[in-house]
């Protein structure tokens, strides 16, 4: 496994050619990420994440790298604007949909992290919208921590 | 903080079966490899190796138990290395809830006589 790299998995009650969709076009994008999205779904294509609203918001650039539908979705985003994005400068994000009965089992992941360092991470939490959802690791921990904290 | 520290940190936590590991050795309040191996699918030899890994990085300390090594999760660097992952990782969990949603209700339009299973004569 490369070093930095977050995984996730879920399983959606839906075709992978719906998954694909909702995962690569902006009317979805901006659904289930930013607050407006553009994307050229195709190799090479730019889009945009837009944080708040154009002008007093943030707006966060991705290039698509690969496009093999309804398999495969990857972008590449975090990297200084006027860059081209290549391992080291950026983080590539990778959707991975594959058939699972009448559904698809979505793997997320994001790598990059070790080549970019924390700082994105720090970002990254400016990023996060109030309605996060979180895994079993993390949950177990906070407890865990909350009872530290009420031990000590 | 050292920036070597926290590389090493992340790719140490960002394994799935590591932090399954750690869960396990949580929720026993210690483990050995041998029992860890009995409870996932990898080989006794496997979770060693994800034992030194996570040794190396401070996430667990070890102490001899006989014939064995016993391991415990050290709380303090547990609770950074938390704290680290929770805003990358939660923030993706969070993405994919509402991309299964989304796709779902979409799913849901193209198969307007889904609920209705009954076969006609």
């Amino acid at each position: 496994m490369e070093h930095g790299t977050i995984e996730r998995e879920i399983h959606v009650d839906a075709s992978p050619e719906v998954v694909f969709e909702v995962v690569s076009s902006a009317e979805h994008i901006k659904e289930w990420w930013s607050d407006d999205a553009a994307c050229d779904p195709v190799p090479g294509g730019t889009g945009e994440l837009v944080f708040g609203n154009r002008q007093t918001g943030t707006v966060a650039a991705f290039t698509v790298v690969d496009v093999d539908p309804p398999r495969l979705f990857s972008f590449r985003w975090c990297y200084e604007t006027g860059e081209v994005p290549v391992a080291g400068n950026s983080l590539l994000v990778t959707f991975e949909l594959v058939a699972s009965g009448p559904g698809t089992t979505v793997r997320v992941s994001e790598s990059g992290w070790r080549e970019l360092g924390w700082e994105v991470a720090v970002l990254e939490d400016a990023y996060q919208d109030h309605s996060q959802g979180w895994g079993h690791f993390v949950p177990l921990l906070e407890g865990y921590v909350a009872r530290l904290v009420a031990a000590s | 903080m050292s920036t070597a520290v926290d590389d090493d940190l992340w790719s140490a936590i960002g394994d799935p079966t590591r932090r399954r590991m750690l869960d396990l050795i949580l929720a026993d309040g210690g483990s050995t490899a041998t029992t860890l191996s009995g409870r996932l699918p990898v080989t006794r030899q496997a979770v060693a190796k994800h034992l030194v890994v996570l040794s190396r990085v401070g996430l667990v300390q070890v102490t001899p138990a006989g014939r064995e090594r016993r391991y415990q999760v050290d709380q303090t660097q547990l609770a950074r290395a938390a704290a680290q992952l929770a805003d990358v990782g939660s923030a993706w969990d969070g993405r994919l809830r509402r991309i299964k949603t989304i796709a779902e209700a979409i799913q849901r339009t193209h198969e307007p006589n889904s609920t209705d299973n009954q076969v006609k004569e």
